[in-house]
Parts: structure tokens; sequence; C-alpha cells
């Protein structure tokens, strides 16, 4: 009975919405259903990954996939009050390789809605978290998710695909990361209520951003927008003389010629004493002049740079998930060995204690039935039945040990048939390897 | 021995310049390894190489152009090792390894064996001046290094282009910041050297300044370091202004060390009648 990983689920590109809040497992009905799901038959260990974009079951088996499959869809069907008929052909059923490798891309975020984004690896570790907290994760499942959290930190380290911002609201945000160090002891500037200039200050606001000032063409929408932030409305007319105070000035206003020229801006810069500014123009018309960007210590960027950069990142992103895609292939390639490993050594070790045991009784009786036992004849009976037994066990054990060969468990599982060899179950500790 | 140790630390500053440069562009962690490794390896041989060549001559090994630019060379990325010890700067390190490389490559064509002290010159402001004159100069390398990724990163940024190799750059403020912290532990150890040089001069030749030519090339460095300073403490200069000073400045320096000696020999460049 080897072990195999099963992963049973359905996400966001195989099934719509509507049918993935059916499904999605409540925080609080989680423990209740793990511990159902520990039942199902063929099921040795169980996790849940239940988020908005995807309801998978991550088990350990014993036995046939498709049979263990077959039970953890009637377990959702049952758990969730949802007809099996009404998502059974939404679903994907990924077992050994593939399921090791389904784990680790949905860990590395490779599998998300938006490539790279890292929020998956926290929830992951909270649904891991659970399933440790209420039993039933065991060896395999701890060491599946922790090198899963080992793959995704690499994957984010060793490749640009977390860092390339994809929308135009983020590629803005992470442009003043380019520029300012922190966001803390800086001021944001909004000149106009654009949806997606509110988007940007509401970002750079999360990331840290001191204060931020409003100016609107209508002062009282100003005053409600500035509450929204908890921040200051300033009357429009009072924008040029405004501006010393902003680090990044974002431009979403109407207006039929450029609310900012260069030679203002050259004015605040003297009194800022040369302190940088940057202008994210995403108003159109334009509300910045361009020439702004030709001054010291000045960067403006507007709609079309945004894009150009947004398509820039897309285009870096794709080269990237392929060399993330072959990091996710070597550590999958590791933990099945690991994993074909797991009842190897066990197996030796049952093979060679009943081998050992009977050998000590046969030469016990052997013993007993000499007459003279002169301590000569037991040490020359006791080396001759350790040295069969030895030799006959050499071969066999050898090939067992020959790490890496493709056929190994299914070696170690006949093995065990042939000999009749009993496993001990497994420890279950859960902190057997940290997440390395 | 000391050639050989130095020619192992010429071999590692490449590897590390390579090491490091392969980081920036594919993020892979073995090229990070390499190349801070590399640097690390370089710096410890080059340090045992000017060891035991002032061990051989008994004194502080910097009386030879050669012997001149490989200290300076050395203490320079020691200074960045230093530095990289806070923070991470792959960036910085994939131009000061280069940098290394070639100051250290340039002091093998003004190779000469250990020269004898004269003994006018044995005084204990010698170490001070020189270790303060060195440890200064090394210090602005590393802004001149700051500087350069700085204007590479602002150009980037200017040009509209964000991604790839720039974005793995450090922040604009923090390059900029860092030149400024630079400039302002390298500038007072480079005052302190010419003021200790002046003071070793007046003790050994009984004056304090004889406009030889690398005390003119001294003097310019510290006037523009000065007023580099100034205009930033003062007006705020910053960012593209103050590293393209910076830059400048630094190659006075560079130009002092490696052609001075040779168009005006005098008692830097080691003849000390």
């Amino acid at each position: 009975m080897a072990r195999d990983l099963l992963i049973v689920g359905l996400n966001h590109r195989t099934t719509p919405v509507a049918l993935r809040e059916q499904l999605a497992f409540p925080e609080t009905a989680l423990g209740a259903a793990l511990g159902q799901l520990k039942s199902v038959p063929g099921v040795r260990e169980a996790a849940i990954l239940s988020t908005c974009n995807r309801i998978e079951v991550v088990a350990c088996i014993a036995g046939e996939p498709a049979d263990v499959g077959g039970g953890i869809e009637a377990f959702l069907a049952r758990e969730r009050e949802v007809e099996r008929s009404a998502f059974a052909h939404h679903l994907y059923v990924h077992h050994g390789r593939d399921a090791v490798r389904h784990l680790f891309r949905v860990a590395a975020s490779l599998d998300s809605m938006v490539v790279g984004e890292p929020q998956i690896l926290g929830q992951m570790k909270n649904l891991y978290a659970e399933a440790a907290s209420v039993g039933t994760s065991g060896l395999v499942l701890h060491k599946a998710f922790h090198r899963s959290f080992a793959v995704a930190k690499r994957v984010r380290t060793e490749t640009g695909i977390a860092s390339k911002a994809v929308s135009v609201a983020s590629v803005a945000v992470d442009l003043t990361r380019t520029i300012f160090e922190t966001l803390e002891d800086k001021t944001v500037m909004l000149v106009g209520a654009g949806k997606m200039s509110q988007l940007v200050a509401r970002h750079l606001k999360a990331r840290g951003a001191g204060d931020i000032v409003v100016t609107t063409r209508t002062f009282d929408h100003a005053v409600a927008l500035a509450r929204e932030f908890n921040g200051t409305p300033i009357p429009f007319e009072r924008l040029a003389e405004s501006l010393k105070l902003a680090d990044i000035v974002i431009g979403s206003a109407g207006a039929a010629d450029f609310l900012v020229g260069a030679s203002v801006v050259q004015e605040v810069l003297r009194a800022r004493k040369q302190r940088p500014m940057f202008f994210i123009d995403m108003a159109v018309p334009r509300n910045f002049d361009p020439a702004i960007n030709d001054l010291d210590n000045v960067y403006l960027y507007d709609m079309d740079d945004l894009a150009r950069t947004r398509a820039g990142n897309a285009d870096e992103r794709e080269r990237e998930a392929v060399r993330a895609e072959a990091i996710v292939e070597s550590e999958v390639e590791r933990f099945c060995r690991w994993l074909d490993g797991l009842e190897v050594v066990p197996t030796i070790v049952a093979l060679r204690s009943k081998i050992e045991a009977i050998r000590l009784s046969e030469l016990e009786k052997a013993l007993a039935s000499l007459q003279d036992q002169a301590p000569r004849q037991r040490a020359l009976l006791d080396a001759l039945s350790s040295s069969i037994v030895n030799k006959i066990l050499h071969a066999p054990l050898a090939s067992l040990k020959r790490e890496g060969a493709a056929d190994q468990p299914d070696l170690a599982a006949s093995v065990r048939r042939l000999f009749d060899l009993e496993l001990p179950p497994p420890p279950d500790s859960q902190n057997s390897e940290e997440e390395d | 021995m000391d050639l050989l140790l130095l020619k192992i630390s010429l071999v590692a500053y490449l590897v590390a310049a390579v090491g490091l440069s392969l980081y920036l562009l594919s993020l892979r962690p073995a090229a990070y390894r390499m190349g801070t490794f590399g640097l690390a390896t370089a710096f410890a041989a080059h340090g045992a190489s000017i060891l035991g060549r002032s061990l051989a001559a008994g004194h502080l090994a910097v009386t030879t152009e050669y012997e001149a630019l490989s200290f300076f060379a050395c203490l320079t990325v020691g200074v960045y090792l230093g530095v990289q010890l806070r923070y991470r700067l792959p960036a910085v390190g994939a131009v000061v390894a280069p940098l290394a490389f070639t100051v250290t490559l340039a002091s093998f064509a003004f190779y000469a064996g250990v020269r004898e002290l004269p003994p006018n010159l044995r005084s204990a402001w010698l170490p001070v001046h020189v270790t303060a004159a060195f440890l200064g100069n090394a210090v602005l390398a590393l802004a001149f290094c700051v500087s350069l990724v700085y204007l590479f990163r602002e150009r980037q940024l200017k040009a509209k282009r964000a991604g790839g190799l720039s974005s793995r750059l450090p922040s604009l403020e923090a390059l900029d910041a860092l030149n400024y912290r630079a400039l302002a532990w390298g500038f007072p150890l480079l005052t302190l050297g010419i003021v200790t040089g002046a003071l070793f001069a007046k003790h050994t030749w009984g004056r304090f300044w004889s406009w030889e030519e690398r005390e003119i090339f001294s003097l310019i460095t510290w006037i523009l370091y000065a007023g580099l300073l100034e205009a930033r403490m003062v007006i705020g200069w910053r960012g593209r202004r103050a590293a393209t000073v910076t830059i400048v400045a630094f190659m006075v320096v560079l130009v002092s060390f490696m052609f001075g000696h040779m168009i005006f020999p005098g008692k830097h460049g080691g003849s000390f009648d």
C-alpha cells in the first residue's frame, strides 16, 4: 500500500463563480469537514484549500486514486449540500507527480488568476494550519505543504514574477517605490477625484503613505473625499501654492489645458530644496505639462507611460514564469524521491528483523539438540547462520536501496507481500521538518 | 608570495564582477553567492598580500605607486563589504568589483620591489596620514559607485524604462541618501588626511605645503567635495547633480593616483629628497 498524493478540486478556470461560492467552505465549518474527510475510505491525511478562487481537497491516500477520488467527490456533495452532478464535470483530479506539481504551482501563485499575486500563500498557510490543528494532516502532507511554501519562496526571490505589477494602478504604485525608499514621510496629493487615482491613493495609503491632500474643482467633493482618506481638502485655486507639500501628485481632473506647468514646478522645487517629486497624470487630456519630466528630481508618468510599463511587465512576467516552472519541476522531483523512499527504509528494517528473528529461533533449537555445547561450536553455528542469512539478503537489500530507481516503491511493496511484512504506522510528527 | 596573492585576488575580483552582474540580470541566488564570496575572497587575498609586503618592508606598504593603488583598491572593497553587512546592495557591488579589478590591474603596471623607507619618514604621522587619506578616498570611491548606479537608474526612469534590470536596483532616494552618507564620512577623513599630511611635512621637511602635484590634486578634490557637501547642506543639491559632481571629483582622485606620479615625481611619487 504505497502512499500517494491526491488532489480533487476546482478553480476559477474550470468553474463559474456562482458554483464556487456554493462549494466554498466557511471558515467555521472547516474543522468539522476535515474530520468527515478523514473518514472517507482510503484517506490517510487530508487538508482543504478553500479560497474565493479554488476549492481543493489535498489528501494523502492509500488505495486506488479513482476510488478514493470518488469518495472525496461524494464527501463534497454531502458536506456542501450540492448535487454531485452539478459540479462533477468541473472537477480535476491529480495524483502522484501531477498532484505534487499542482500543489507547488498553487502555492507559488502560478495557478492564480493574477499570476504572482502574493495572497494565496498566506491563505494556504492558514488552511494548512487548520488541518494540522485538527490533526488530519500527517507526515506526508506536512512535508508536502512545507515544501510548497519553500517553493513559493524560491519562486518569489529567484524570479521576478511577483515584482511585476500588471494593473495600471499597481504599476503607478511600484514606480513610487523606485523613487522613494519609504512612503511614510511622503505626502500624496490628489488633483481631481478620478476613480483610478483614488485607487492609487488607496494603495499608497495601504503601503504607509503619510498625509493625503485632496483638491477638486468643487470644494465639497474635495471635503468628502478627504474625509474618506482621513486627509486634508484644499481649495482648487490654491493648487499651485500647495504643490510644495506634495511628494506624489496624482492628476485626474477634467481640464482642457495643463493645470500645472513646468515653470510652476521649478519654483516649487526650489521651495522644497529639490526634494524629489513624482507626478502621475491619469487624466486625458493631461493635467501636467510633459516638460515637467525634463526637470531635475522630478518624474512624470502619464497614462501612456504607465500602460507601456505595464505591457513590458507582462512580457517579463511570461519569461519569468518559464523559470518559475523549472523551479517547480525540480522541487517536484525532489519531493517524489522523498515520498518514494518513505516506505523503503521501514521495509528494509522489517525484512532484516524478521529474518534475524527466524535465524535466532532456529539457532536456539539447533543448539538445544546438540549434546556437547562447547563454546567453539556455538560460535561456529552462530557465524554460519549469520553468514548464510547475510549472503541471501545481500542482493535483495542492494536493489531495495538503489535510490531513485523508478520501481523502488513497487519493489518495496512486492518485498512486503512476499515476506508478509507489516510496517509500523508512520510517526505522525508535525514538526519533523521545519520549513526551509 | 605577495604577488601570487595579488593575482589570486585579481581573479576573484573578476569572478565577483561576473557573479554580481549575473545576479542582477537573472536573480539567481547562486550568482549572488558567487559574487559575494568572490569579493570576500578577493579582499582576503588582497589584504594578505598587502600585509605580507608590509611585514617584509617593516612599514605599511604604501610607498610605491603600485602599493598605493593596490592599497586603495583593497580598502574600497573593504568599505563596500562593511556597508554590505548592513545593506544588501548587489547593484553597487557590481560596480565596486570591476573598479577594484581595474585599479588592481593598473597597479601591476607600476609593480616594483619593496622600497626601504628613508629614516626621516619613520614617524607616527605616517600611518595616521596614510590611513586617513586612503580610507577617505575609499569611502569616496564607494560614493562614486553609488552615483553611477543612481545615474543609470535615474536615466531609465526619466526615459520611462522602469522594468527589467532597473527594477532590481535600490530606490533613488536610498541611493541618494547613501551617496550623502558616504560623502559625510569620506570628506572629514580626506580633510584629516590632508591636515595630518601637512603636519607630517612640517615635521619632516620643515614646511606644511610644497605645491607638489599630489598636494595640488588633493586640494582640487578637497575643494570639489567641500563644494558638493556645502551645496547639499545649504541649497539642497541632490540627485543627478550631486551624483555627477561625485563622479567628476572621484575621476580627479583616480587621475591623481594613476598619472600624478608618472608625470611629476615627488614625495608622494616616492622620491623623498
